[in-house]
């Protein structure tokens, strides 16, 4: 049981002017499950290694439990990790493998029998203790690599994108099982990956990370209904949210030719361009001449509900800028390719971003 | 829709890069390793290297140089002996003779090789192999008995180039030539399996490419196969240059046979700088002539790392 | 026209083949048959024809009890040698090339290229001095002054540092950090074991090499009973008849040899590298191409 706090933690890569993680402040708490999301190159597999020991941390702190481990190595930081390729030790078996760690702390050799047993019979690995790595499937590999983590109980779990070498189907399913194995066990975890379904099912809180700095760090639903900036906006939740140009005007916003009325104040804005957040799903299907007018350019049928892709026009349907919007219809309403249609926003689902930095307007 | 895209830092702290990070020079050891624990696993290996690798070398060098005749009387001294001329000339000739025939049989006999069936060409190339097990004493000895017209298996082209009797085929005249075929025959199978693995590194595609684009097999051999392999002939150009200055087990056992009259004890750089090491006592000239020919090979190793891009260093 | 052409081309090329093959092979051939025959059947019977076994036998005895069982003498001293060497050179190797290849130390690259020339650099070009050396150490005569010399690997360390830094995944190391190995046990229980072949391959190069030296036994060993098989064989052709007619008159005492006692002689001189040779050809494949980088 332990949390782990980043104090301003930077590193900066030798020799590049931008740093890798930048003034990092962020806390796991204790028993969470915290995922750490973004964009290749954000900083989240960083931020992984410096807990993990295997980064220099430049500046800041780094606290397990209140104590600062930047200068302690791997081995004496009472931490497990999960590879993205599992690094499972090729010429030792699934239960060599497993009780390595403990072979290396001196553990006696009953007590490591013990407890790799017990590992086994959670992570459903009984019958494959004797086999080699290379005598596994991609899905038992990854269990093991789970097994050898479990078995050193230790204060913190690290998993780097455990899960992104497996195929679509098995990942959807060892998900579930990591995260139900997480909450029997109630180890701080801290969780990388580069897939926002993953982070948003998974996580008790979600870390959204880009180009070094924390953006925003939150429950998924808060971070879905009340993302602090157009990134994250645009980040978490699938498809992508709208994020369109517009400028305010008097009564609403002005997107491309048309103003959508929009209720509560924004007049101190006025004249002030903004970009407008809508989700796929506060769009609805409108009668002519009321909403934004687009014609579609696709539709994408999922069978239990469609998405529709559509072009921005102006009255005289004319290509408006911003152009492309994607809205959720009912399959059977759904349009047809070409077709001229008009959207409707939900009322005050509308979020507003400042165009130039992105920072969310209340 | 046009989110900014420099880096946002919601909260506001930008911690500003400090200036002699960029441009470090030597980083350190990554995070959780040690760094000093790799000398340890070095350690023996330095050891040996430093007393027979660099010593040795600090040695010679300082013998040849220190002389009471002054600095560089050595050198003097080997250069005017009348040998060291005519050493210098035998192994440069030698070196000649066999790197032209070598590189243009390897190469060829290589990519002759590659258009066979891989099987085939296994088989092929395992027997060009063997004899390389005999490098040294052992090999100078079956050529030897080749040499001999009179129980030879060549004796009928022996007879043909007009050699009747064994003394005249190790005539002093033949000897580079001998001594080539005798070299050819131990290292060329090496080179030809290692040119043939570089041949098959060249992905397919781009042999594929060429028949579609109409290249028969020995246009394909020419203007593709052979400038992919460039690398790989400069290699094994200059390292059997080096070799061959080298020269010294060949002529040695060669001279054992007492019909080698024409073999003097001295006819290669190595010999002499034994002889007059082991005759005469003359340590330092003997050190001057090693340290000529350690110029030769530093010259060649160091064009080969620096130089050449045929080594990673990192 | 074409089809012509190109038919041409195939016959002259496997004329070519054949020739080549039969440059390489026939010594070969008439190396391992000339023990079976007697001198003078050598002089006047095909070299592809197959003696006898009686006179292989007889060969065999004569020349392994020449000159006070000599033979078997060299091949003891070549033996302790190499395999000296060699061990040697593996211990010293091995851990050198994973120092080189997974840890950091200030000199890593330093002596990484240090190795590289001294690699590339012929070993004859070290005889000399390291007979001058090892005069002045006072080791001359002893078997350190050849066992040491071969332990002296440098293409055994850059075959294990390619090795190393190619077949062993970072994260596998980060693993073993984080489960709590120090240095050495990550050495000892991850790169070790996963190390065999490279041990074979360098043990190999390093055997052969040592085995079939011949300039540094010549101007290290001075007595019979150092000698190594590679000097002996030296030795033999002095008493070779065929060799060194002008030595031996009618009715000297000496013991001569014939050519197929010389044959014989280096029949078994050679048998242990070319039975390793034999079953060593595809690991020899990569590890002559290991000596650069791949592109």
């Amino acid at each position: 049981m332990a949390t782990v706090t980043f104090e301003g933690a930077t590193r900066f890569y030798p020799k590049t002017e931008r740093a890798a993680v930048n003034g990092l402040d962020l806390e796991v708490r204790d028993g969470e499950l915290l995922v750490l999301v973004g964009p290749s190159g954000c900083g989240k597999t960083t931020t992984l290694r410096m807990l993990a020991g295997l980064e220099h941390v430049d500046e800041g702190a780094i606290l397990i439990d209140g104590k600062d481990v930047i200068n302690l190595a791997p081995r004496d930081r009472d931490i497990a990790m999960v590879f993205q390729n599992y690094a499972l030790y090729p010429h030792m078996n699934v239960a060599q493998n497993m009780g390595f760690a403990l072979r290396m702390a001196g553990v006696p050799k009953l007590e490591i029998e013990r407890r790799v047993r017990a590992a086994a019979v959670i992570l459903d690995l009984e019958e494959y203790l004797e086999r080699k790595p290379r005598q596994l499937s991609g899905g038992q590999r990854q269990r093991v690599a789970m097994g050898r983590a479990i078995v050193r109980e230790p204060r913190v779990f690290l998993m780097d994108e455990p899960l992104s070498n497996l195929d679509a189907q098995l990942r959807v399913a060892t998900r579930a099982e990591i995260a139900a194995l997480q909450r029997n066990l109630a180890v701080t975890t801290l969780y990388v990956t580069h897939d926002q379904v993953e982070a948003m099912t998974m996580g008790d809180r979600v870390a959204v990370m880009k180009d070094g700095f924390l953006q925003q760090c939150d429950t998924p639903r808060t971070l879905y209904e009340n993302p602090t900036n157009a990134f994250v906006a645009g980040f978490i939740g699938s498809p992508a949210m709208n994020l369109l140009e517009g400028t305010i005007e008097p009564g609403g916003v002005r997107i491309g030719a048309t103003v959508v009325p929009v209720a509560n104040g924004l007049h101190k804005a006025v004249g002030k361009s903004v970009i407008a957040g809508l989700r796929p799903e506060s769009l609805a299907l409108a009668a002519a001449g009321t909403g934004i007018p687009a014609t579609v350019r696709i539709v994408e049928e999922l069978g239990a509900e469609a998405f529709v892709h559509a072009s921005l026009v102006g009255a005289d349907a004319v290509p408006q800028k911003p152009s492309n919007i994607i809205a959720r219809v009912e399959p059977r309403a759904a349009p047809g390719k070409g077709e001229l249609v008009h959207f409707q926003v939900k009322e005050g689902s509308m979020l507003f971003f400042d165009a130039a930095s992105g920072e969310r307007l209340r | 829709m046009s989110v900014s895209s420099t880096p946002t830092a919601p909260g506001g702290r930008v911690i500003a890069r400090r200036g002699s990070r960029v441009g470090a020079g030597r980083e350190r050891p990554p995070a959780g390793t040690s760094p000093t624990a790799g000398y340890f696993f070095v350690a023996l290996y330095v050891v040996l290297l430093v007393l027979l690798g660099i010593a040795p070398v600090v040695y010679a060098v300082d013998l040849a140089l220190s002389n009471q005749g002054g600095l560089g009387t050595s050198f003097v001294d080997a250069f005017r002996d009348y040998r060291f001329v005519p050493a210098f000339e035998h192994v440069l000739e030698f070196t000649g003779l066999w790197l032209v025939s070598q590189t243009i049989l390897v190469v060829g006999l290589t990519l002759m090789l590659h258009n066979l069936a891989r099987r085939v060409g296994a088989a092929f190339r395992f027997l060009f192999y063997i004899p390389g097990a005999l490098a040294g004493a052992a090999s100078v000895i079956v050529w030897l008995f080749m040499l001999d017209p009179s129980a030879s298996p060549f004796a009928f082209i022996l007879h043909w180039l007009g050699y009747a009797q064994f003394d005249n085929t190790i005539a002093p005249g033949n000897l580079t030539f001998i001594f080539a075929i005798m070299a050819f025959w131990i290292g060329a199978g090496g080179w030809i399996v290692v040119m043939y693995g570089a041949l098959n590194n060249i992905p397919h595609e781009l042999l594929e490419s060429a028949q579609i684009d109409g290249a028969n097999a020995f246009k394909t051999a020419l203007w593709i196969k052979l400038p992919l392999i460039r690398k790989w002939v400069v290699y094994m150009l200059v390292l059997s240059f080096a070799g061959g200055t080298q020269l010294f087990v060949e002529p040695t056992v060669l001279g054992s046979a007492a019909l080698g009259v024409g073999v003097s004890k001295y006819w290669s750089p190595n010999q002499l700088a034994w002889f007059v090491a082991s005759q005469y006592d003359n340590v330092d000239e003997a050190a001057a002539i090693a340290v000529v020919l350690l110029v030769f090979g530093l010259a060649v190793a160091a064009i080969l790392v620096w130089r050449g891009r045929l080594f990673e260093v990192e | 026209m074409a089809l012509n052409q190109r038919h041409l081309m195939r016959v002259v090329g496997l004329a070519v083949l054949l020739i080549v093959t039969a440059f390489f092979v026939v010594p070969m051939i008439w190396l391992f048959l000339a023990p079976t025959k007697t001198d003078g059947q050598l002089l006047t019977e095909s070299p592809f024809a197959f003696g006898s076994l009686s006179t292989l036998f007889h060969t065999f005895h004569r020349i392994i009890t020449y000159g006070d069982d000599s033979l078997v003498i060299w091949l003891k001293n070549s033996a302790i040698y190499s395999f000296g060497g060699t061990a040697l050179a593996i211990v010293a190797a091995i851990p050198a090339g994973y120092g080189l290849a997974l840890t950091h130390f200030i000199g890593r690259r330093a002596l990484l290229s240090i190795t590289l020339v001294v690699m590339i650099m012929p070993a004859t070009a070290l005889v000399l001095p390291l007979f001058l050396e090892i005069n002045k150490l006072g080791l001359y005569g002893t078997i350190w002054s050849l066992i040491l010399p071969f332990g002296f690997f440098p293409f055994g360390v850059y075959l294990t540092y390619i090795y190393f830094s190619s077949t062993i995944p970072k994260d596998l190391l980060a693993a073993a950090r984080i489960d709590g190995a120090g240095e050495w046990n990550v050495f000892r229980y991850i790169a070790l074991p996963l190390a065999r072949p490279i041990v074979a391959l360098v043990g190999f190069f390093a055997f052969v090499a040592s085995w079939n030296n011949f300039f540094l036994p010549f101007v290290m060993t001075y007595d019979n009973s150092q000698y190594p098989l590679q000097i002996g064989l030296q030795q033999l052709i002095g008493s070779t008849a065929s060799f060194n007619p002008a030595n031996y008159s009618a009715g000297s005492s000496i013991v001569v040899l014939h050519r197929p006692d010389l044959a014989m002689a280096v029949i078994i001189a050679v048998a242990p590298v070319l039975i390793v040779f034999l079953f060593a050809q595809r690991a020899l494949v990569s590890g002559m191409l290991a000596g650069a980088t791949k592109e």
